[in-house]
Parts: C-alpha cells; sequence; structure tokens
C-alpha cells in the first residue's frame, strides 16, 4: 500500500527536476524549442555564473554534468522551416561570405554593391543587411545603392536555367552601366527551395564568379 | 479481556502489506524490461528545420558512398545496420548507393587500397561517425526506486552525438555537423503505468510510451542526412559551375 500511495511521486519527481526531457507534463513541443548542450560544471559556472555551481578543487563528491538549455527566439511554426533555417545560420553564413571576399585583394578599393536573391522580401532584406554589414566588418566600402536591370533583360533572364541566369545577369548589369569598373556586387543567392543553406558569386566588370 | 483482537488485526495488516508489495513485485517482475520508459530529446541539430522531402527523389543519379565509422556509441552491428539504412534511405530518393562499412577501424587506418577504391566511383561521400558525449546513472534515483519497490523512476541517461561530414569525389569538405541528443531511460512500474495512461489522452505525435523515442530520433536523423546532403549537392553543383570559371579568372 505505501508503494501504492508513492504512485504519485513518479508524477511529481520529473516535473520539479527541472530536467528539459520530455516528461509527463513536460511535453515534446516544448522540449523541440530547446537548444541544449551538455557541460561541465566549470565550463557551467563560467557560462552561468550564480545558477551552476563550479567543481571544487578537489573535485566533487560525485560526478557532475550539467545540461543547459536556451529557448529557441522564434517558436517553431511561426516562420516557414526553409526561413527559419536560413535566418538561423544568417549571421555565420555572412561572416563566411565576407571572409571568401578577403581572397580578392584586387578589390580592395571597390564599392561594394550586395543583393540577395530569395523569395521572401523580409528575408532578402535581412540576408542583404546582414552580408553589408559582414563586408563592412572586413573593412570595404559597402554601398545601399542597387544594381538594375530592364524589363526585358528580367524576362530573359528568369526563364534561363541558375547556372546562366547568374552570369547573364552579371553582364547585364555592367553592360546597363549599374554596376561600373569600381563596383563589386556580391550576390547572395538560394538556388533551391529545397535548401536551407545560402550561395554567394560574385559580380566585377561583367564576369561572374560563385564564391561559396 | 479479549487478547487475541489486536495482535490478529496486526497480523491482517501485516499479510495485507506483504500481499500489497507481492502484488506489486509480480506486476514489476511482469513488466520486465517492458517498465523502461525511454525518452528522447534532440539538444542541436536533430530538430533543426527540414524543407526537404525525404520520400521525393532528391537526388537522382547522384553517386554517393555512405561510410559509417563505429565509435563508442554505437556497436558494430549498431553500425553496420546504420548504414544499411542510411543507404536505403538514400536509394529511396533516387541516389546510386555504396555503403562502406569500416568496422572496427576508424577512417584513418583504412588501407590505401580500399580509399582508392572509396574515391573514384562516386560524386559525394556522406560520413557517419557517432560517439557518447556523456552517461550517467542517478545512483539516488535507482536507491529510491528500489526503495518504493518501482514506483518511483530509476534514471539513466546518455548524450550522443552523430559527426556528419559530406565532401565531394576529390575529398573537399562540403557541408558538416554534428547532431546532438539525449536518451533518458526512467525505470519502474510507476513512471511507466502513469506515462502509458497520460498517452492515452495525448496526441499520437505527443506520446512517449511504445517506441515513440525510437521513432521521433530516426525521423530526425533520417530528416537531417536528407537535408543536409541535399545542401551538399546544391554546394556540389555551384562549386561545379565555378571551377571553369575560377580556372581563368584566377592567375
Amino acid at each position: 500500500m505505501v508503494s501504492m500511495l508513492m504512485v504519485p511521486f513518479a508524477f511529481v519527481l520529473p516535473i520539479f527536476s527541472g530536467d528539459p526531457a520530455p516528461s509527463l507534463l513536460r511535453s515534446k513541443a516544448y522540449s523541440r524549442t530547446l537548444d541544449c548542450e551538455r557541460l561541465s560544471p566549470q565550463e557551467g559556472a563560467e557560462r552561468r555564473p550564480g545558477q551552476i555551481i563550479a567543481a571544487k578543487p578537489r573535485g566533487d563528491f560525485v560526478e557532475r554534468s550539467v545540461v543547459v538549455c536556451a529557448e529557441r527566439l522564434v517558436r517553431p511554426g511561426v516562420r516557414p522551416p526553409r526561413d527559419e533555417a536560413i535566418l538561423a545560420e544568417l549571421d555565420a553564413r555572412s561572416a563566411e561570405f565576407a571572409a571568401a571576399t578577403s581572397g580578392r585583394p584586387d578589390l580592395e578599393d571597390h564599392t561594394w554593391l550586395v543583393e540577395a536573391y530569395y523569395p521572401s522580401a523580409q528575408v532578402s532584406a535581412k540576408i542583404s543587411f546582414a552580408a553589408k554589414n559582414a563586408l563592412m566588418g572586413q573593412g570595404r566600402s559597402v554601398s545601399d545603392r542597387t544594381p538594375i536591370l530592364a524589363a526585358d533583360d528580367i524576362l530573359v533572364i528568369t526563364r534561363m536555367a541558375p547556372k546562366d541566369a547568374y552570369p547573364a545577369a552579371c553582364q547585364r548589369y555592367f553592360a546597363n552601366g549599374s554596376l561600373g569598373d569600381n563596383d563589386a556586387l556580391l550576390a547572395v543567392v538560394s538556388r533551391d527551395p529545397q535548401e536551407t543553406m545560402l550561395h554567394a558569386g560574385l559580380c566585377t566588370s561583367g564576369v561572374w564568379t560563385w564564391l561559396k | 479481556m479479549n487478547l487475541e483482537g489486536p495482535t490478529v488485526s496486526a497480523a491482517n495488516q501485516s499479510l495485507s502489506t506483504i500481499a500489497s508489495v507481492g502484488v506489486w513485485l509480480a506486476l514489476v517482475l511482469a513488466c520486465g524490461s517492458g517498465c523502461i520508459v525511454r525518452v528522447y530529446q534532440p539538444m542541436s541539430g536533430l530538430h533543426d528545420p527540414i524543407v526537404v522531402d525525404p520520400r521525393a527523389p532528391n537526388f537522382k543519379d547522384v553517386r554517393l558512398t555512405v561510410h559509417c565509422v563505429p565509435g563508442d556509441y554505437l556497436t558494430r552491428s549498431e553500425t553496420s545496420a546504420l548504414c544499411r539504412k542510411v543507404g536505403t534511405l538514400f536509394e529511396n530518393q533516387g541516389a546510386v548507393v555504396r555503403t562502406v562499412d569500416s568496422v572496427g577501424r576508424a577512417d584513418d587506418e583504412l588501407q590505401d587500397g580500399e580509399k582508392r577504391a572509396i574515391e573514384p566511383t562516386t560524386d559525394l561521400t556522406l560520413e557517419l561517425r557517432s560517439r557518447k558525449v556523456h552517461k550517467s546513472n542517478h545512483p539516488l534515483s535507482w536507491a529510491l526506486t528500489i526503495a518504493s519497490f518501482t514506483a518511483l523512476p530509476g534514471v539513466s541517461e546518455y548524450t550522443f552525438a552523430q559527426d556528419v561530414s559530406i565532401r565531394d569525389e576529390s575529398g573537399f569538405l562540403l557541408v558538416s555537423d554534428s547532431l546532438k541528443g539525449r536518451v533518458i531511460r526512467r525505470f519502474g512500474f510507476g513512471p511507466w503505468l502513469g506515462n502509458a495512461l497520460a498517452d492515452i489522452a495525448k496526441e499520437k505525435g505527443e506520446r512517449i510510451t511504445g517506441g515513440a523515442s525510437d521513432r521521433d530520433l530516426s525521423e530526425d536523423m533520417y530528416g537531417q542526412l536528407s537535408q543536409m546532403t541535399f545542401n551538399a549537392k546544391m554546394q556540389w553543383e555551384v562549386l561545379r559551375e565555378s571551377a571553369p570559371v575560377r580556372s581563368s579568372e584566377v592567375p
């Protein structure tokens, strides 16, 4: 009977333990809103001072380990999965693109323009902003100017395969004077609706090169 | 004076307690390993958004080598099983798959001949390495589970990492990531009963018992592998397109 009376504690224990794993009253959906990592008590104390106690200099009586979780900024399902995946990696990816441009010291004195090719205008603006920021971080001179194509050019280029479309657009930008001799265009591109990775191309003097 | 009354009552109470403990133990023995509630929690990477549909022919005519390297997380047979399942996953998506199972040996211990055999016949190489990040048995919980005749859960857990890297035919790294998750085992009739009863009221995707953790882990793992490989394929295509341009542009 005593053991039967203790059954409710089986419900209570996981709830109050603070364990982020799914349990009786903690849903799987909630657990999936968390990004977690396992740390040593020392690492945990450095990151969360006051919340996690570091191991004593001569060690603890028992071996301890900490699971530290942070809730995601945007709840899953609020944004489309593709946008969510792109934006989650945007900072790191932009830094990679900017770093890749450092392989072109001949473009140091150029003015850099950024164009994002992504279906959502809102996400496009964020991509463009992040890429400009990253380029400025590399000491590049960045302009807010946007290169323009004529309506006929757009009509032709949008019917081309991606392999041909970007070099063609680059040629047209240079030919119509949107991009000058001292301009470099960093184009950030999502090539396929099923991919969650952005690519970057460089357009200078009418010549297109994939950077990443 | 009735001296037998309280004695008989105490004896009955003892018998009743022994009987209830006996019933409880019988239930625990009856459910055996079924009294384990296995819970999976994605920690990082495994629950990232997926756009690609793993049922669609995403890798038509792509030659893919799946290379599984066993570690301290998966045994040899588990590594072989994983390799076969991942191979099937990509075959179903239209890829021409070859699985290389270097069981018992690390990648750098492969023979030169083997490496040469892998390289020329593939477009992409997907390498999977499993490792156990952490393992613990919570001793206090086990003491409590014994003391409570398994009404309270005895908890053990481990954290694993699945390191994924995808390279092109020349060995150039296209995509790499580490998918981390955690598996918690709660032993006891109490937690099992509690979760089983709670699952009745839950939606199917939220249920915990009945092998749900294995299903969830597989779904996450295969989804992420599909997405990463698709991203790698796109990156590979971009590199192939840029190769001739680069050679003519860069002195």
